[in-house]
């Protein structure tokens, strides 16, 4: 059986990097190899402080033990032998466990994880043969242990994962921590040198501690011949090693009999509930809860509004590109700001704001077939668009505008107030418009992975650009020759000119706009479908 | 002209081609006021596309579609105002509960705000999505989304609905439901033009239907009319011509 699956999985992987996702793949498996070279040369390195080499791939083999337990839960569970696959098949669940976590050792990852996992080797090396053994059983067991607690990981927070709600979890974790390790790649030099100068036992203590440095201070043990705490990590990873694989047919049993969907057992239906709850006292602008969102008023203009404000709040895709644009755009003042110099503080506001819009601009796109139900009520377009431009001006404008005040107030410096007040509220104004704008004259759907497709993100990035450019010209021409002929009066002046402009900017692009979703609804609703079909 | 004489729905040489394919064959239908009209037809024949262009979602390359006199193409507001449509695999605001979706296209409708509450309420309750007020639309079932969206189609209290199968994956009970308040609204004046694969319901429900092949209406009547002395099942066979499979073969089943 064990055969099977193997050759199961062998023909999904084949197809998995076939086709169009096959430079994805490559790319992947290239930063990988990459990954796992620097694991193991890290192994073969001479510290001049004793037990740094261990402390340091202690912490790699973290890095890759969470990798083997985190990845499938992230990209949303095993995506070659999923479990749903054997939920209805007539084998014994014992028999299917242990056939399934044999062929979940026939995974080309292991090639990548074994040249990480080498590096204990090229640790122990350096002391002698017998630490390289201890360091060769040391990385077996570690391999071992990656493989089948990913196994057990995916028993157990699969279902959850699976569900929409966890699916939702996953995605904003992931986004968040690859942009919080984009913004923090500064940070790898500070941990590497408290790691190898010994500076910071307790670091040292818990990467060692942790059963990812267990082979580690195996090979450590090794080198100085003590041979009882050899013993002793090498029996406790074995240890867990059995604990996990005991543990697997039942977890196994458990998420058989799960609903996939839900991450719950299959429950009989329950009566449907018919409280009396006096519905109509709810407000129309209430929240999921029934808790008041706002004071929103009863037209349809508002009706978009309250529909917009609450999206914004729930759709992850929303949600992420506001994450990615706040931490993107925070983020780069704060690094130059840690590092001495404040310059950057007081256009963070700015920054955030621009890069927020040029992720906005796929307003339609974005939002689906749903567009329908603006499509088919009479003379709804316009009031689809105001709702939209007045949520955009809701939604980010506060962020945009709070972040500018304090961080340039924080910034203690006087030149950027005529900078920023003239950028920050005309750059909120100006995009609420433009982007509904763009949002409805060019549309891209999600790609087949369910990100964005290369369409959109070039859009994004030529936004990024024009968008700035458009807005911020008449501000910029008042404000660079203000600067250079050192005239207060013209870069004050920069203010009012800035805002204006970008009132009647976004004022006529929210109504080409309405006139585009107007007379080409139809023709819009189709790139749509094409797109999410 | 005389008001009753006026078509629920009128399409007129009604064309639309993807590509090299054309999808609707200039089409002329009339589906009479007040009348519970069928829209049957194989996978693909054009049925959905059809739909699509006679509520304004989708531009033909020739006709006209007019509802009750007006044309959707040249007078959308007057022609959108007198209709409710369920879509077949269209998305909704999912993250909206349903009572956010009622109440969001209640006003975008220009309906007043106690009115929209009162028949959320009752349309909630009606269609029994009561129990998941407070959920939102991406949880639902599909057949719960099927009821939520039907309920959009109901809430402006349409002349004509248009309903791109809207009994698929719904419940017995809830079908039996909707089945009823179709009725109702057609025994008070309303017209309904439903389109379906299941044959015993269109033969149930409907007093008018047409068949759809290839793009073309092949066939179109009244129920006696287009099925003449056999089921609707057979004639529907028979009308386009298809050849039943599943004689053949498979020798090894249940022997």
């Amino acid at each position: 059986m064990a055969g099977i699956l193997i050759s199961m999985r062998a023909a999904i992987a084949r197809r998995q990097t076939a086709g169009k996702r096959a430079a994805g793949v490559w790319a992947l498996v290239a930063l990988v190899t990459l990954l796992a070279v620097g694991t193991l040369l890290t192994g073969l390195r001479h510290y001049h402080y004793a037990g740094a080499g261990a402390n340091v791939v202690a912490t790699l083999s973290l890095g890759w033990l969470l990798g083997w337990v985190t990845g499938p839960l992230l990209t949303g569970d095993d995506a070659t032998l999923r479990l749903d696959y054997f939920k209805l098949l007539p084998i014994p669940v014992r028999k299917l466990a242990y056939a399934m976590l044999a062929a979940a050792f026939a995974n080309v990852s292991l090639a990548f994880s074994l040249i990480a996992f080498a590096a204990l080797i090229a640790l122990g090396a350096e002391s002698g043969a017998a630490a390289a053994l201890t360091g060769a059983a040391a990385a077996t067991l570690d391999l071992v242990l990656a493989v089948i607690a990913s196994q057990v990981a995916i028993a157990v927070f699969g279902p959850a994962i699976s569900s929409r709600r966890g699916r939702d979890f996953g995605t904003m974790v992931l986004a968040l921590v690859i942009t919080l390790l984009s913004l923090a790649s500064g940070l790898v030099p500070f941990v590497a040198q408290r790691l190898t100068d010994g500076r910071s036992p307790v670091l040292s203590d818990v990467v060692r501690a942790l059963p990812s440095g267990w082979g580690a201070v195996a090979v450590d043990a090794a080198s100085r011949s003590d041979w009882g705490l050899v013993a002793v990590c090498l029996g406790a990873l074995a240890t867990l090693i059995g604990a996990l694989v005991l543990a697997w047919p039942p977890l196994l049993a458990r998420r058989l009999t799960m609903s996939a969907r839900s991450g719950r057992r299959p429950t009989p239906a329950r009566r449907h509930r018919r409280d009396g709850r006096p519905l109509a006292s709810l407000p129309l602008a209430a929240g999921r809860d029934g808790r008041p969102l706002a004071s929103l008023p009863l037209t349809p203009s508002g009706a978009v509004l309250g529909r917009e404000l609450r999206l914004y709040s729930r759709t992850v895709l929303r949600s992420l590109l506001l994450m990615i644009s706040f931490l993107v755009g925070t983020g780069v003042g704060i690094t130059c700001a840690l590092s001495g110099n404040t310059d950057g503080l007081p256009f963070c506001g700015l920054l955030f704001t621009v890069i927020a819009a040029a992720c906005f601009t796929n307003c339609y796109g974005d939002d689906g077939t749903s567009l329908w139900l603006t499509l088919i009520v009479p003379g709804a377009a316009r009031a689809d668009v105001r709702g939209r431009v007045w949520a955009w001006l809701l939604v980010a404008g506060p962020a945009g505008l709070l972040l500018t005040l304090v961080l340039t107030a924080v910034s203690g410096q006087a030149w950027p107030w005529p900078w920023v007040l003239a950028a920050e509220p005309a750059m909120v104004i100006g995009c609420a418009g433009l982007l509904v704008l763009i949002g409805a004259w060019s549309v891209n759907g999600l790609a087949a992975d369910g990100g964005p497709s290369p369409a959109r993100v070039l859009k994004t990035h030529l936004a990024l650009v024009a968008i700035p450019v458009v807005v911020l010209f008449p501000a910029a021409a008042l404000l660079i020759p203000g600067a250079v002929g050192h005239s207060l009066l013209l870069r004050w002046l920069a203010v009012p000119a800035s805002i204006a402009w970008a009132a009647l900017l976004s004022w006529r692009a929210a109504s080409a706009a309405a006139h585009r979703l107007e007379s080409h609804g139809p023709e819009i609703f189709s790139a749509v479908r094409a797109s999410s079909a | 002209m005389n008001g009753n004489d006026v078509a629920a729905l009128e399409l007129a040489g009604l064309l639309k081609r993807f590509g090299d394919s054309v999808a609707v064959d200039h089409i002329d239908l009339r589906v009479p006021a007040g009348s519970f009209f069928g829209l049957v037809g194989p996978n693909g024949a054009g049925k959905t596309t059809a739909l699509l262009m006679a509520v304004g979602l989708l531009r033909p390359d020739g006709g006209t579609v007019r509802i009750f006199g007006r044309d959707v193409w040249t007078d959308p507001v007057g022609a959108k105002a007198l209709i409710g449509v369920l879509p077949d695999g269209l998305a909704l605001p999912d993250r909206l509960t349903g009572r956010e979706v009622l109440r969001y296209l209640g006003l975008l409708r220009g309906l007043p705000a106690d009115v929209v509450e009162q028949r959320a309420d009752e349309l909630l309750r009606v269609l029994e999505l009561d129990h998941a007020v407070d959920t939102a639309v991406v949880d639902y079932s599909t057949g719960m989304k099927k009821k939520i969206t039907l309920a959009t189609a109901l809430l402006h209290s349409p002349r004509l609905l248009l309903l791109d199968e809207p009994f698929e994956a719904v419940d017995p009970v809830s079908a039996a439901t909707i089945r009823t308040i179709l009725q109702r609204f057609v025994a008070a004046g309303g017209s309904v033009i439903f389109s379906s694969h299941v044959m015993a319901l269109v033969e149930r429900l409907c007093d008018h239907l047409a068949v759809i092949d290839k793009g073309r209406v092949v066939a179109s009547g009244s129920l006696a009319e287009v099925r003449g002395s056999q089921s609707l099942e057979d004639a529907f066979v028979g009308i386009v011509g298809a050849r039943t499979a599943g004689v053949e073969g498979l020798s090894w089943l249940a022997s």
